[in-house]
C-alpha cells in the first residue's frame, strides 16, 4: 500500500538511500508489488569527493538527493494474496529504481524481492535479485 | 502438491493456507494461522506453549504409542518335515559328524565312477561289433560326374 508521502528503502546500487513516493503511476490509489511509481530521493549516498576522473563518469548517473525518478515496488509491509489463496508479507516498503523507459538505473539488487515482479514483465529485475520470494 | 510446515506451531500447511513473513535478512517464515504469527511477533516462545509440537516433542507428549508400534516381528526358526524328509529323517542327518558325512559322499563318488567305466566299457565293445560288421560291405566307389553323364577324366600320362 504504497501512496503519495510513503517512504521507501532502495535496495539497489543507483545511488539513493531513502526516496518518498510522490505519484503512483497507473491510475491506482495504492502501488503493491510490481507496480511503478515516481518518487524523490530523500537520502542519497554520499559522493565521494576524491573520485578521479575514471569513476567522474559512473557517478554522473548517479542519484543525488531532490532527484525525481521512477521506482519499481518490490516488497510491502501490507501483505499480498497469491492466486492459491497464501499471502506474503515483508519486513518493509522497498523499491529499485528505474529510468524514464523503465530500464533499472542500478547494475545490482540487494536483498530479497518478491515473485509478483515476475507476473507483471520485470523478469530483469527478477534476474539481478539474489533472492525471490 | 507441497506441503509446509508452521514455523511456530510445527503444523502442516496445505496449498492455500498459511501467510509467509520475509524478515529483512531475507529469511522466510510460514504461519498456519493469524495465532502463530502474532505469537511469532511478540517474540514468544513456541517451546514455551503447550500446543505447538516442539513443546510436545520436549516433553515428550504422545510418544509412548508411536515406540510400540516400532517394534518389528522377528522371524522364528523351525523344523518341520519337508516333501520328501520327514522330520526323523532331517534330524538324523543334522546329528551325523562331517566326517561320516565326507566318508558317504566319497563312497558315492566312487560308485558312480565304476559305473560310469562299466558303461563305456560295454559301449566300445558294441561300437566295435557294429563297425566290424560295415567294414565287411564295402560301398562301391562311382564318381558323381559319370553317373550324371560326364566324361570320365583322363589320367594325365606325361608332364
Amino acid at each position: 500500500m504504497i501512496q503519495l508521502k510513503s517512504l521507501l528503502k532502495v535496495i539497489d546500487n543507483s545511488g539513493a538511500l531513502l526516496v518518498e513516493c510522490i505519484n503512483v503511476l497507473g491510475g491506482a490509489r495504492h502501488a503493491s508489488l510490481g507496480d511503478e511509481i515516481v518518487c524523490v530521493v530523500k537520502k542519497a549516498r554520499p559522493l565521494n569527493v576524491e573520485t578521479g576522473p575514471s569513476t567522474a563518469q559512473a557517478a554522473v548517473s548517479k542519484l543525488k538527493k531532490g532527484d525525481v525518478a521512477r521506482a519499481l515496488v518490490v516488497r510491502t509491509r501490507k501483505e499480498v494474496r497469491r492466486l492459491d489463496g497464501s499471502y506474503v508479507r515483508f519486513d518493509d516498503n522497498a523499491v529499485v529504481m528505474l529510468n524514464k523507459q523503465g530500464q533499472p538505473l542500478g547494475n545490482r539488487v540487494l536483498g530479497a524481492v518478491a515473485n509478483e515482479c515476475r507476473q507483471k514483465r520485470w523478469t530483469k529485475i527478477i534476474s539481478m535479485a539474489p533472492k525471490v520470494v | 502438491m507441497k506441503i509446509e510446515l508452521c514455523n511456530f506451531s510445527g503444523f502442516k500447511i496445505y496449498p492455500g493456507h498459511g501467510k509467509v513473513f520475509v524478515k529483512g535478512d531475507s529469511r522466510t517464515y510460514r504461519f498456519i494461522n493469524g495465532k502463530c504469527e502474532s505469537y511469532f511477533m511478540q517474540r514468544l516462545k513456541p517451546s514455551k506453549l503447550d500446543w505447538t509440537v516442539v513443546f510436545r516433542r520436549l516433553h515428550k507428549k504422545g510418544i509412548t504409542e508411536e515406540v510400540s508400534k516400532k517394534r518389528t516381528r522377528r522371524t522364528v526358526k523351525a523344523q518341520r518335515a519337508v516333501v520328501g524328509a520327514s522330520l526323523e529323517a532331517i534330524k538324523a542327518k543334522r546329528a551325523q559328524k562331517p566326517e561320516v558325512r565326507a566318508a558317504q559322499r566319497q563312497q558315492a563318488l566312487r560308485q558312480a565312477k565304476e559305473k560310469k567305466q562299466a558303461d563305456e566299457q560295454k559301449k566300445k565293445v558294441e561300437k566295435a561289433k557294429s563297425s566290424s560288421t560295415r567294414a565287411a560291405q564295402p560301398k562301391p566307389k562311382f564318381s558323381k560326374q559319370q553317373v550324371k553323364g560326364a566324361a570320365p577324366k583322363v589320367k594325365a600320362t606325361s608332364r
